[in-house]
């Protein structure tokens, strides 16, 4: 996982793989996953992989973040605030982070401080 | 029914013509990018180092033993044959030829088809039909630099490098059977090859393990790239990415003898 994260760093800004990799420990650690840096795809599950994706995604230079039904993503997610938390820790680059949601799954969302826009 | 059948030919071989043109343009596009130092970023590098790993150090054991079983069995073949047909002066340079013009490339690039040559296929073809690829582009990661040039560069460096082993095992194995066939001892086996090998067999030995190694990761590459959207369509990927990868090196092995004998 360390090395797929470390890649748009290493790509984009030429950073060595050592510096690139511990941006990418920085992050897994802010939401206590750097037990997962060494594991593969397979070995993780879909809400780490889930994480792996959004910090992947923060390491680009865009400044927005788009998330599609992240509840098709993430296996036996029941409410959206523990990841909207998470995510918040790890957005130290005050990015915009928009969800897509379909809206069956609207009451996944409520008592959310997200702003939702149909 | 008569233009019917020369419409189908004429397609036939629009299609070939632009397939063979498609596959001139991503190679020549691969050799740009091989030659530009902006292609070589730390994240390339570290694919490189392990790709060259799991190409030529991965198989050591194993082509060590397979090059003493082959190797050995084959030069003694040649030695006998040497003897038989009273070509004993001419010994040096028969195996010198057969063991670092001939046998050692050729054997080298089949083996490394066969381990990664497959291996590579399969990997460009599942990332293509998962999208994988798509993803890479989004993050604006060229695919050339970051997954086909690592390969393509372990593919020539792990054909070369092995095929000299393979030379070097080989010679040494030739040792033997000179000693039991003809009874020379190592000095005058020493002698004899350092007076056989000359410049141009060494040349002809890094030429064609270059363009076996280039080939062995290119074609397999390039058919990877064409795989239809399914996971269906892999095995066919690999299966017609190795047969023109065997054509290939087949034709680079008959277009070196074409060239030695001019």
């Amino acid at each position: 996982m360390l090395e797929n994260i470390a890649l748009i760093k290493e790509v984009h800004e030429l950073l060595a793989t050592k510096e690139a990799q511990a941006h990418a420990i920085e992050y897994l650690r802010k939401i206590h996953l750097e037990s997962i840096g060494l594991k593969r795809l397979n070995q993780c599950t879909s809400i780490e992989v889930f994480y792996v994706m959004v910090i992947r995604a923060m390491m680009a230079k865009e400044q927005t973040i788009f998330i599609v039904t992240p509840f098709f993503l993430i296996k036996k997610l029941a409410e959206i605030t523990p990841v909207l938390e998470k995510l918040a820790l790890l957005n130290k680059e005050q990015k915009n982070i928009i969800i897509l949601d379909n809206l069956t799954n609207q009451s996944h969302y409520k008592g959310d401080l997200c702003n939702i826009i149909k | 029914m008569i233009l019917k059948f020369f419409e189908h030919i004429g397609q036939k071989t629009t299609d070939f013509f632009l397939s063979v043109y498609e596959a001139l343009q991503f190679t020549a596009l691969c050799l740009i990018h091989m030659a530009r130092p902006n292609s070589y970023n730390p994240a390339m590098r570290m694919v490189l180092i392990k790709q060259i790993y799991f190409t030529a150090v991965g198989i050591i054991p194993l082509f060590i033993m397979m090059a003493f079983l082959f190797g050995s069995v084959i030069i003694g073949v040649v030695i006998a044959l040497a003897t038989q047909y009273n070509l004993q002066s001419q010994i040096g340079s028969i195996i010198v030829t057969f063991a670092l013009n001939e046998f050692s490339p050729f054997f080298t690039a089949l083996l490394i088809s066969l381990r990664s040559g497959t291996a590579v296929n399969t990997e460009i073809a599942v990332m293509n039909v998962n999208k994988e690829l798509n993803t890479l582009k989004e993050y604006k990661i060229d695919l050339i630099d970051y997954l086909f040039l690592p390969r393509i560069l372990s593919g020539i460096v792990s054909v070369t490098s092995l095929s000299i082993l393979f030379a070097i095992i080989m010679l040494s194995s030739g040792y033997i059977f000179t000693l039991f066939y003809m009874g020379m001892d190592l000095h005058t086996y020493k002698t004899l090859l350092a007076n056989a090998v000359g410049v141009d067999n060494l040349v002809i030995l890094l030429l064609k393990s270059v363009a076996f190694g280039f080939v062995t990761m290119l074609i397999p590459i390039y058919s990877g790239l064409k795989t239809a959207n399914a996971y269906t369509a892999i095995p066919i990927s690999v299966l017609n990415g190795m047969v023109k990868l065997f054509i290939a090196i087949f034709f680079i092995e008959v277009l070196s003898l074409v060239l030695q004998s001019l």
